[in-house]
């Protein structure tokens, strides 16, 4: 309990602003959860009438039902894991070696990689060479080529680097001395020395895979490929658009709002899980890349 | 026979020389240690020998195999490192365990490798402990205890006890020292601190600018310096020097004469410097010597003794002398007493010994 006698007027004043500010943010945030959790256990002519505020109208599984029987959903969802456990893993893959060399100073020319991965920070190809790179590649609609394209993250890889940069060169002498190679220095002694700034930048590739929509969407044509979250719009828009299904949903206890909703408290249900193991590192990351640039 | 061999060793980053091609023979089971201060390129030549460093001119042998180009892994030597750089997410055991997995050797042997030298560093308790949890002292056992277990042909000491404090300093000196005598591995050692030196060295190779002033045992150094530089370096407080010029029997240093042995008159007229160790003189003469006259600033006691801060001419002196419980008697010396066979003469220009005989 906080002793306000030792805070003077001004403190107090300030302690009361920054209270209503967060709890406003706070509200701001989680009140789209709420809201979505609501409409997709709402009925569907509760959904479309607007009357869902806060709480589930006329409560039912009907817009579970009605995508939980899809075969496509589970495809869609299936495809999201292997998108987010091979692309984080891929990206790992590069993110680590590739940050680790970045740091050690012995590095030739590590000035010119250094500035090589930031450029990419700030300028990119675009989208039509991006596609076409890929198109000559033969990676248009390829899962591998989905996994591979977002693989190496310039801002990931800078983050790790500082992190390893900020590790005193003797412990990495002190395993050369022990009789280390370069890659036993890393897996041996930075990688779990670096373990809060590794689950940091796991939980950004998993966060962005998992999301990973728009590439996604430009990308892959079959339905087999797609991800949860082009699943997730190809279902918005025919329900929209269908009308005989409008009459259909109705009757049928669901709408394309709540069906849409529905899908999105899936998705996010993974995420919700997995955070609280990651968040402790998170947030020591976090503060960790703030300070550091 | 598994000593070390430097010859001609040079180290330059780019165009800047920092050490300037150094001789140096570390012979099987002997403790040198280099000396000097910071920047003066000991602890490069360490981390050369190590193989931290690349050499960028010269030979470097270990047990007769040049080792220019050999990886650090491969040169059978360990390193105590200034930090400990002990790897903090594994525990005691695991620290000093680390190198010799890494080796491949059986688990059961690594196992009795090292409860035997826990035992020797007293480290059996804390073998779970992670690092964070030990002592300052603690950590500087294993980090010791990590170089023993590997049964190297060469230790290197890199300014091992500079982060303790005084008391466990001179402890864990004391406790190198036995392990010295009972492993009687080569080792070579760096400190900027004299008194390190003095104490675990059979040889010390004092080190300036890159370059080696001389090298000797302890005793050697502190009674033959080669030149100033190592005269100022050793001892505690270092040795006096005064501008003076050579007589018919000794040195005139300002406006008063000490006398001399050797044949100091065959120089007369000569600019030289004249050394006098702070505890070489007396407060009443004693056998043949001269009185130099001092005007005192400050009386410091240690104890048994004390140092006498004062002044000859422009020079700043320090004098040691004895208490025997009170310092009272000291406030009133005017002068001290030269030994004539204790003082040393340096060339006023170079720096280096000057010896007439007796």
């Amino acid at each position: 309990m906080m002793n306000w006698n030792l805070y003077s007027r001004g403190d107090r004043f300030f302690a009361i602003v920054v209270s209503v500010l967060i709890g406003m943010f706070t509200v701001a945030t989680l009140y789209p959860f709420i809201y979505i959790a609501a409409v997709s256990f709402s009925s569907g002519f509760a959904a479309q009438a607007g009357k869902v505020v806060l709480t589930p109208i006329d409560a039912t599984l009907e817009a579970y039902g009605y995508i939980l029987w899809d075969p496509q959903f589970w495809v869609s969802y299936r495809n999201t894991f292997i998108y987010t456990i091979g692309g984080t893993l891929m990206s790992l893959a590069f993110i680590i070696p590739g940050a680790y060399a970045l740091s050690r100073p012995q590095l030739k020319g590590r000035r010119f990689f250094n500035l090589f991965i930031a450029f990419t920070m700030w300028f990119n190809a675009g989208l039509i060479p991006f596609f076409l790179n890929m198109r000559d590649l033969n990676l248009l609609d390829s899962m591998f080529g989905i996994i591979l394209a977002f693989a190496v993250n310039a801002f990931n890889i800078i983050l790790l680097r500082n992190f390893f940069e900020a590790i005193p060169q003797s412990f990495e002498e002190a395993a050369r001395m022990d009789g280390a190679n370069d890659f036993q220095v890393l897996w041996k002694v930075y990688m779990p020395l670096s373990k809060p700034a590794i689950a940091t930048i796991t939980l950004f590739c998993i966060v962005s895979r998992w999301n990973g929509f728009f590439w996604a969407m430009v990308l892959l044509q079959s339905e087999d490929k797609i991800p949860l979250q082009v699943f997730l719009r190809h279902t918005i828009s025919n329900l929209s658009d269908d009308d005989e299904f409008a009459i259909v949903q109705t009757a049928a206890g669901f709408s394309a709002e709540t069906v849409t909703a529905a899908i999105i408290v899936c998705s996010i249900i993974p995420v919700l899980i997995v955070y609280p193991f990651i968040q402790k590192y998170f947030e020591k990351g976090i503060l960790l890349g703030g300070v550091k640039e | 026979m598994s000593g070390v061999n430097l010859e001609g060793i040079v180290k330059a980053y780019g165009a800047l020389q920092v050490v300037h091609g150094i001789d140096l023979t570390v012979a099987e089971k002997e403790f040198v240690v280099l000396v000097g201060p910071s920047g003066c390129g000991k602890s490069t030549t360490l981390r050369m020998i190590a193989g931290l460093e690349e050499i960028t001119a010269g030979d470097l042998t270990i047990d007769g195999r040049r080792m220019n180009r050999i990886a650090p892994k491969d040169r059978d030597v360990a390193m105590v490192f200034q930090n400990y750089a002990l790897y903090p997410h594994l525990n005691v055991a695991d620290n000093m365990a680390f190198g010799l997995r890494i080796r491949r050797m059986p688990k059961a042997e690594i196992k009795t490798t090292i409860d035997d030298v826990a035992e020797i560093l007293g480290l059996t308790p804390y073998l779970d402990r992670r690092p964070a949890d030990l002592s300052g002292g603690q950590r500087q056992r294993v980090a010791m205890g990590r170089a023993i277990v590997r049964h190297p042909k060469v230790f290197l000491f890199d300014e091992p006890l500079s982060n303790l404090d005084a008391k466990l300093r001179t402890q864990m000196r004391a406790e190198i020292k036995r392990l010295h005598n009972r492993l009687g591995v080569t080792s070579v050692y760096v400190t900027h601190d004299q008194v390190e030196a003095m104490t675990l060295a059979d040889r010390i190779v004092v080190m300036n600018d890159g370059r080696i002033e001389q090298i000797g045992t302890p005793m050697e150094l502190f009674n033959d310096p080669a030149n100033t530089f190592v005269a100022g370096f050793l001892g505690s407080p270092p040795m006096n020097q005064m501008k003076g010029t050579l007589t018919a029997s000794g040195a005139k240093i300002g406006d008063a004469e000490i006398k001399i042995d050797g044949r100091v008159g065959d120089h007369a007229g000569r600019d030289v410097i004249v050394g006098i160790r702070p505890e070489h003189v007396t407060l009443s003469a004693e056998g043949p010597s001269s009185a130099l006259p001092i005007s005192l600033d400050l009386v410091e006691p240690l104890g048994s003794e004390a140092l006498l801060h004062a002044t000859h001419g422009d020079d700043s002196l320090v004098f040691k002398a004895a208490t025997n419980g009170d310092i009272d008697h000291l406030s009133g010396v005017d002068a001290v007493h030269v030994p004539s066979h204790l003082v040393k003469l340096f060339d006023a220009e170079t720096g280096h010994a000057l010896n007439f005989g007796v």
